[in-house]
């Protein structure tokens, strides 16, 4: 009981935080004509989700940070399509997991750099590819305007050829958050559920209060 | 991780890499060079500037601020297209990105001296910028 309490307040953390990032990062990074997904893939989703799997331990967690996080990325205050934006993250963190039980990885059996930087490679290129491709199908979707598959066809090369950025991210970051999990960071109840609900709720109070100062 | 997946993941990770250097090759040999201020309408070539002193320029308000072009519907219309209602419209960029609009979506629209596409109400991924072609659908 303890433990899933435990889990409940980690997927809180970890997916608000992720949203948080999304929105008020991402929309910077944009705003500054810096490719912001290419940096919020290859930092950001890889660093929450991979450090939350080893932290963690539990396949499923990664889904349900997806879900928060796709929920605060819909109050994102700037941007257009803002449910495809939130259902790319979601898709992205079930994609995560699929990768990492597909590909049976467990960082703690082997402790070899090239294994570790092909992993972020690999998932890194794999994450934000589908995610470009995702939002590229839902956007004209829900927009209205109708899907063509001749555009998505057309810029097919481009989306690969753009993987390459936030793959050699996540091939540079992915050692380093390896790392920073096994730095022994055991909190008490009484400081954890405390810290966890106080900055999830503070992500959510500054995105929403973002939303609402722009007119909702 | 298996020793199966350790031999796997090398793999995995130069295969995409590959994919992703070949596709930025393959962006690269087939983009489009085309003159600066030149534009492709309906199969016929114009200059920017011409298109500006003969077409109708509009103020649109984005979240991200006012954008300032010609009216797509208008020149559409300055194209000589028959029925524009009746048709859809591809606007393609250098880099291949292309997106299709219908009628109603060309009247949000502008085209900006940069030529950049913007449109009220519509996403960023429907933002093309480097426009060289509006072809007729």
């Amino acid at each position: 009981m303890r433990d899933k309490k435990r889990l409940v307040a980690g997927i809180l953390i970890f997916g608000s935080l992720w949203g948080f990032s999304e929105v008020i990062i991402g929309s910077t990074l944009s705003d500054l004509g810096m490719p912001s997904g290419a940096l919020m893939t290859g930092f950001f989703a890889l660093f929450f989700l991979v450090l939350s799997r080893l932290t963690f331990r539990q396949p499923g967690m990664q889904i349900g940070m997806g879900l928060v996080a796709g929920t605060l990325r819909m109050f994102n205050p700037l941007m257009g399509c803002h449910l495809c934006s939130a259902i790319a993250i979601m898709a992205e963190a079930m994609i995560f997991e699929i990768i990492w039980r597909y590909l049976s990885f467990d960082f703690e059996k082997h402790r070899n750099l090239t294994a570790h930087v092909s992993f972020g490679i690999f998932a890194v290129y794999f994450l934000y590819v589908s995610g470009y491709i995702i939002t590229q199908i839902l956007t004209p979707i829900v927009d209205g305007t109708g899907f063509y598959l001749q555009n998505l066809i057309a810029i097919l090369p481009k989306i690969f050829s753009r993987g390459l950025l936030p793959a050699f991210i996540g091939g540079a970051l992915t050692p380093a958050i390896v790392r920073l999990s096994k730095i022994d960071l055991t909190i008490k109840d009484r400081i954890y559920y405390p810290t966890t609900l106080g900055t999830s709720a503070f992500c959510w109070i500054v995105v929403i209060g973002s939303w609402l100062s722009v007119g909702g | 991780m298996s020793m199966g997946t350790e031999k796997v993941l090398p793999v995995l990770a130069i295969s995409v890499l590959l994919i992703g250097s070949f596709s930025a090759l393959f962006v690269h040999a087939n983009q489009v060079t085309v003159e600066k201020d030149i534009i492709t309408i309906n199969n016929q070539k114009y200059f920017i500037q011409e298109l500006f002193e003969s077409v109708d320029v509009k103020t649109i308000e984005l979240e991200e601020g006012k954008k300032t072009g010609l009216a797509l519907d208008k020149l559409i219309i300055f194209s000589n297209v028959e029925c524009p209602s009746c048709h859809k419209y591809s606007i393609t960029a250098e880099d291949s990105y292309q997106k299709t609009f219908n009628w109603e979506d060309m009247k949000k629209g502008i085209l900006t001296e940069y030529k950049r596409t913007y449109f009220k109400d519509k996403a960023h991924a429907f933002w093309i910028y480097d426009v060289v072609e509006i072809k007729v659908i």
